[in-house]
C-alpha cells in the first residue's frame, strides 16, 4: 500500500541525503498506486467507455457506446439536454487531435472550439484533451474561460463563528481585491449573524463584492431571498447515478433548484470534481476525469451560468495518484470549453510542500480562469471551516510577488498596511452599529479594536455563545432582511456602505448578475461574459496585464526605490 | 412600461446599465425609485428588490444571442417561477429529489405548475423527471 | 502513531449466528466485512487487535459487558452500527470500520443519524478507542456521558485521503451479500 511514513527501521542504514529527502514535507503526502478497475486513476483508462454517437428522428438513441435502453440517467440527461442533436454527428466525426489543435491553436476562434463542443458526447471530449499535456491545457484555458478578466474568490470564515472577525476579513479580502466572499460555519445556527458579518464587511472593502453563505440547499436558498447573501455555489452534482442518488438529488431536481435561484435573480453556480465517486466507492469502473466531464455537462444541460470544479473537497485522491493535477487542470478546460463561469478549485488544503502548493496553482493562475481559487482563505487556515485552503493570509505577500514576476493577474494586490486597518476598523464599526441598531448582543469597542489589529479568532475576546445563537435565531424569526439592514446601516452613519449593499441588491432586479460569469466591478458595472467576452486570439490578444492594473500590481510590502535607494517605495 | 418584443443584443447588456428602460420590478417599480431616500422612508420593502418574469425573459434573449441555448431554457423556467411562493418552490424541490414522490405525485406537481402558475416548461421538466424516475426505480412507492 | 514493541495480533472465533442480546447493559462492537481479516490494522497502522482491546477495556472499566459481531452485507458504518445497536441488549453499538472510521449509535435513532460520530480515522488512536468504549457503556446504563473530544487536522486530506478511499474500495470488495451476520469471540494474542 502506500509509503508515506517515513522509514523507521533503524536497523538498516541509509544515507545522510536520504535523511534528509524523508524529512521533507513532500514526503507527508500520500501517494497511491491506480486502480482503474475500481476508478482509482485519474483520466487514462482502458475501462472508459469509446466514444459514439447515434440519432434517430431528433434525438440522440447511442451516446458512448450505450443505446437509450441502456441509459442511466446521466446519459439520458446529457442526451437530451446538453448535446446539440443537429450538430452532434458532424463534431464526433471530427478527429479528435483535429480538435485538441483546434483547441490550442489560436487563429481558431473561441466561439469556434466552443460550437464544435456543443456536439461532442462526455467521452469524445476525454478523448481530446487526453490528447493534450498541461501546458496545452493551460493554452486552451487561457483561450476558452467565458470572461476576460480573470478574478478571485475568498473564504472568510471563522473558527468560532465570529461574525466580528469574518467582517473584518471580508473588508480586508475586498479590498485586496477577491470579486466573490464565502463563508460557511461550525456552528450553523450562527449563519445570519455570520453572513451578516460578511455582506457587510464586504461592502466596506470595496463596494460590489458578491457574497455567499455554504448551508444545506433550503437555509442557503432562504438567506438569498431574503438579500443577506447574494449568490450560491455549494450546490453538489456527480458523475455516476449512484453516488447523485446518494447526494439525495437528480439531475432533474438540480435543475429545478438552479431556475429556482434564478427566479429569484440571485446568481448561482454548481460544484463537482475529480475524486468525489471514486471517494464514495461508486465510480462504476470510470475514470475520474470521464466522470467530471459527465458532470460538467450535467450542468451544462441544466442551464446553470458555472460550476466550480477543479476536484475541490476530493483534491487528496486525484493529488495522490499519477497525472492527478492535469487531470484537475484538464476539467477546468472542459468547463471553460463548455462556456460555462469556471470557479477553478485551489481551495482545499493539498500539500504539506510549499512547492508542491504552487505548482499545483500555477495551471489556473498563469492562464487564468473566472475565478483562480474557489476559495482562497482569506483567513488563517486554522480558521478555515472548509478544512483550509491551498493558499491562505499567510501567503498574500507570495501571491502578490508571484503575479509580478509573471505579470500575472491573480486578482489581488499588495494594500498599505493603513488602508488595511482602516477598513477592518470600519468593517467592526459598522457591524457594532447594527448589532445595536437591531438590538443583537453588544459588540464592545474591545472587539472593535481586536478585529482592526487581529491575525486569528485568538485574537477576539470570546462572545457569548448562546445570546448570539438567541440573536441569531431573532433574525429570522423577525424576517429581516438585506433591505432591513441597508436601513439600519445607513440610520446608523454608515451611509456608504448602505449605499453600496444597496447597489448589490438592485442588481437582482436587473437580473445581470445571472449572466454567464457576472462579476460587480468596483464601479457597481456587471461583468460577464457578454461585456467582457474572452476574446484571446493569440500573443498580443485577450486579457493583457497593463496600464493602470500593471502598475497597482508592481507594488509589493518591500520594494527599493530607484530614485532613493536608501528608501523603499510606499 | 416598454417591454420590448424586439430581440435584445450583446450591445444591450449590462441591462442595469445600458437598458434602464425595460426593467421593472413585480411591484411596478423602475430602478430610479430603487433610492435610499425610498428606503430610509420605508418606501421599499424586499417585494421591491425581486426580479420580475419579463426582466428574465430579456435575460433569455440576452443568453440565446450569446448562443447559451440552456441559460436561455433556465430563464424561462425561471420566469415561470416567479410566481411560486418561496416556501412551495422549495416544497417542490423536494418533491423532484430522489424516490421522494410516486408518479402520481410527480403528475399532480406538472398539473399545478400547469394549471395554477401556467409554468408549462417547469412542468415539461417534471414529466420529463417523472418517465426516467420510472425507468431507474428513483419513485416513491404509490401511497 | 502506534508503535508497539510487541505486536498484538486479533483472530475472530465464529461462535454462531449474530443475535439479539438481553443484558440491559452491554455494548455491541460491529465490525465491518475486512475487519481484522483480511485487514489487520487502521489507515494510521493501529493493529485492529488493539482497536479491540481499547474498546473492551473503556466498556469494562465503565462497568458495562460487550459482545462483538462482524457484518458481511455491507461496508457502510451507519448501517453497520445501526444493525448494531438493534442487536444490543442496551440498544448502544459501537461500529468500526477496518480503516478505523467508529460511530457511536443508538436502536431508536435515524440510520444516519448518531451518538458520537469519529470521521477522521486517521487521527483515532489507541486512547480515542478506549474513550469511545467508556462511552458507549455509559450510554447503555442510561447516562450522557461528556462526548469524546474531537480532534481535526487541516493537512490529514493531503495525506490520508486516496489511502482512505483505497481502503474503502478493498472494503467493499469484501462485502458478501449472502452471508449474514456472526458473533465472535475476539482472540487476542500478544507475539514478541
Amino acid at each position: 500500500m502506500t509509503a508515506v511514513e517515513p522509514r523507521s527501521d533503524s536497523t538498516v542504514r541509509t544515507s545522510k541525503r536520504t535523511e534528509i529527502l524523508e524529512a521533507r514535507p513532500v514526503n507527508l503526502d500520500g501517494f497511491v498506486e491506480e486502480w482503474p478497475e475500481k476508478g482509482l486513476v485519474a483520466m487514462e483508462s482502458d475501462f472508459d467507455p469509446q466514444p459514439s454517437v447515434r440519432v434517430e428522428d431528433g434525438r440522440i438513441v447511442e451516446l458512448d457506446g450505450r443505446t437509450r435502453d441502456q441509459f442511466d440517467f446521466m446519459d439520458t440527461f446529457i442526451a437530451d439536454h446538453a448535446i446539440d442533436v443537429d450538430t452532434c454527428e458532424a463534431a464526433m466525426a471530427t478527429e479528435s487531435v483535429e480538435i485538441a489543435r483546434m483547441i490550442v491553436d489560436p487563429r481558431t476562434s473561441r466561439a469556434d472550439v466552443v460550437a464544435l463542443g456543443r456536439g461532442l458526447t462526455p467521452a469524445k471530449i476525454l478523448d481530446v484533451v487526453k490528447l493534450m499535456n498541461v501546458v496545452e491545457i493551460m493554452m486552451g484555458i487561457q483561450k476558452t474561460r467565458s470572461r476576460r478578466t480573470p478574478a478571485n474568490q475568498a473564504h472568510s470564515t471563522s473558527a468560532k463563528d465570529n461574525p466580528i472577525q469574518v467582517a473584518a476579513d471580508a473588508a480586508e479580502g475586498a479590498v485586496r481585491g477577491f470579486a466573490e466572499l464565502e463563508t460557511t460555519l461550525g456552528v450553523v445556527r450562527y449563519a445570519p449573524l455570520v453572513a451578516i458579518g460578511l455582506q457587510v464587511g464586504g461592502q466596506v472593502g470595496r463596494g460590489g463584492t458578491l457574497t455567499q453563505c455554504a448551508l444545506e440547499e433550503a437555509t442557503e436558498l432562504d438567506l438569498g431571498m431574503r438579500g443577506i447573501t447574494a449568490y450560491a455555489e455549494t450546490i453538489s452534482i456527480y458523475g455516476t447515478e449512484s453516488v447523485f442518488v446518494d447526494g439525495d438529488d437528480t439531475p432533474w431536481s438540480k435543475a429545478f433548484l438552479a431556475s429556482a435561484y434564478a427566479s429569484r435573480g440571485i446568481k448561482m453556480r454548481f460544484t463537482s470534481g475529480t475524486g468525489s465517486e471514486v471517494q464514495m466507492g461508486n465510480a462504476e469502473g470510470r475514470s475520474m476525469l470521464y466522470l467530471e466531464i459527465r458532470c460538467i455537462l450535467m450542468a451544462k444541460g441544466a442551464g446553470v451560468q458555472g460550476l466550480q470544479n477543479g476536484s475541490i473537497s476530493c483534491i487528496g485522491v486525484p493529488g495522490a495518484v499519477p497525472g492527478g493535477i492535469r487531470a484537475v487542470a484538464a476539467e477546468n478546460l472542459v468547463a471553460s470549453w463548455m462556456d460555462l463561469e469556471c470557479a477553478s478549485g485551489n481551495d482545499q488544503s493539498f500539500s504539506h510542500s510549499p512547492m508542491r502548493r504552487t505548482s499545483r496553482l500555477l495551471p489556473q493562475m498563469l492562464p487564468g480562469t473566472d475565478f483562480v481559487c474557489s476559495g482562497y482563505s482569506a483567513v488563517p487556515n486554522k480558521d478555515n471551516m472548509f478544512a483550509g485552503s491551498n493558499l491562505e493570509t499567510d501567503d498574500y505577500d507570495d501571491w502578490n510577488v508571484i503575479q509580478r514576476d509573471m505579470q500575472v493577474d491573480g486578482g489581488l494586490r499588495h494594500v498599505r498596511e493603513d488602508v488595511i486597518l482602516q477598513v477592518r476598523n470600519k468593517a467592526a464599526r459598522a457591524m457594532q452599529a447594527l448589532f445595536a441598531e437591531l438590538d443583537l448582543p453588544a459588540i464592545t469597542d474591545e472587539e472593535v479594536e481586536a478585529a482592526t489589529y487581529a491575525n486569528s479568532s485568538d485574537d477576539y475576546p470570546d462572545r457569548d455563545v448562546l445570546a448570539d445563537l438567541e440573536g441569531a435565531r431573532s433574525v429570522m424569526d423577525r424576517g429581516i432582511t438585506g433591505i432591513d439592514l441597508v436601513r439600519v446601516l445607513e440610520r446608523a452613519g454608515f451611509g456608504d456602505v448602505a449605499e453600496n449593499y444597496l447597489k448589490v441588491l438592485r442588481q437582482r432586479v436587473s437580473g445581470d448578475l445571472l449572466q454567464t460569469a457576472a462579476v460587480l466591478d468596483a464601479g457597481f458595472v456587471p461583468r460577464a461574459a457578454i461585456n467582457d467576452a474572452n476574446d484571446y486570439a493569440g500573443p498580443g490578444t485577450g486579457y493583457r496585464l497593463t496600464g493602470e492594473r500593471w502598475e497597482e500590481l508592481k507594488k509589493l510590502r518591500h520594494v527599493t526605490s530607484a530614485e532613493n535607494p536608501e528608501e523603499e517605495v510606499v | 412600461m416598454t417591454t420590448a418584443n424586439t430581440d435584445l443584443t450583446a450591445a444591450d447588456y449590462p441591462l442595469s446599465v445600458n437598458r434602464p428602460d425595460l426593467l421593472h420590478t413585480p411591484t411596478g417599480k423602475t430602478l430610479d425609485d430603487l433610492t435610499m431616500d425610498a428606503v430610509v422612508a420605508g418606501d421599499i420593502t424586499a417585494e421591491d428588490l425581486r426580479i420580475s418574469p419579463d426582466t428574465l425573459k430579456l435575460q433569455g434573449q440576452l443568453a440565446a444571442a450569446a448562443g447559451r441555448r440552456q441559460l436561455a431554457d433556465n430563464f424561462t423556467r425561471a420566469s415561470e417561477m416567479t410566481a411560486i411562493p418561496d416556501a412551495e418552490v422549495l416544497d417542490m424541490y423536494n418533491s423532484l429529489r430522489p424516490n421522494a414522490s410516486s408518479a402520481a405525485q410527480l403528475e399532480e406537481l406538472a398539473s399545478r405548475l400547469e394549471n395554477t402558475y401556467s409554468a408549462t416548461t417547469c412542468a415539461a421538466l417534471v414529466r420529463e423527471a417523472a418517465q426516467v424516475y420510472a425507468a431507474r426505480n428513483l419513485l416513491a412507492e404509490e401511497a | 502513531m502506534t508503535t508497539t514493541e510487541s505486536v498484538r495480533t486479533l483472530s475472530l472465533t465464529e461462535i454462531g449466528p449474530a443475535e439479539r442480546g438481553t443484558r440491559p447493559d452491554e455494548v455491541v462492537i460491529a465490525l465491518s466485512p475486512a475487519f481484522g481479516d483480511p485487514f489487520t490494522k487502521t489507515i494510521v497502522d493501529v493493529p485492529h487487535a488493539e482497536v479491540i482491546r481499547q474498546l473492551l477495556a473503556g466498556i469494562e472499566e465503565r462497568g458495562g459487558s460487550a459482545r462483538v459481531i462482524k457484518v458481511y452485507k455491507t461496508a457502510d458504518l451507519a448501517a453497520i452500527a445501526h444493525f448494531g445497536a438493534k442487536l444490543s441488549g442496551s440498544g448502544i453499538a459501537v461500529g468500526v470500520l477496518s480503516r478505523g472510521t467508529t460511530v457511536l449509535h443508538q436502536r431508536d435513532l435515524a440510520r444516519l443519524s448518531n451518538l458520537e460520530l469519529f470521521p477522521q480515522a486517521p487521527l483515532l488512536d489507541a486512547e480515542v478507542f478506549r474513550m469511545i468504549g467508556a462511552n458507549a457503556a455509559q450510554y447503555a446504563q442510561g447516562q450522557s456521558p461528556r462526548p469524546v473530544p474531537t480532534r481535526n487536522d487541516q493537512m490529514a486530506r493531503p495525506r490520508w485521503q486516496a489511502k482512505a478511499a483505497l481502503l474503502h474500495l478493498k472494503e467493499f470488495d469484501c462485502i458478501d451479500k449472502d452471508r449474514n451476520a456472526v458473533e465472535v469471540e475476539p482472540v487476542i494474542t500478544k507475539v514478541d
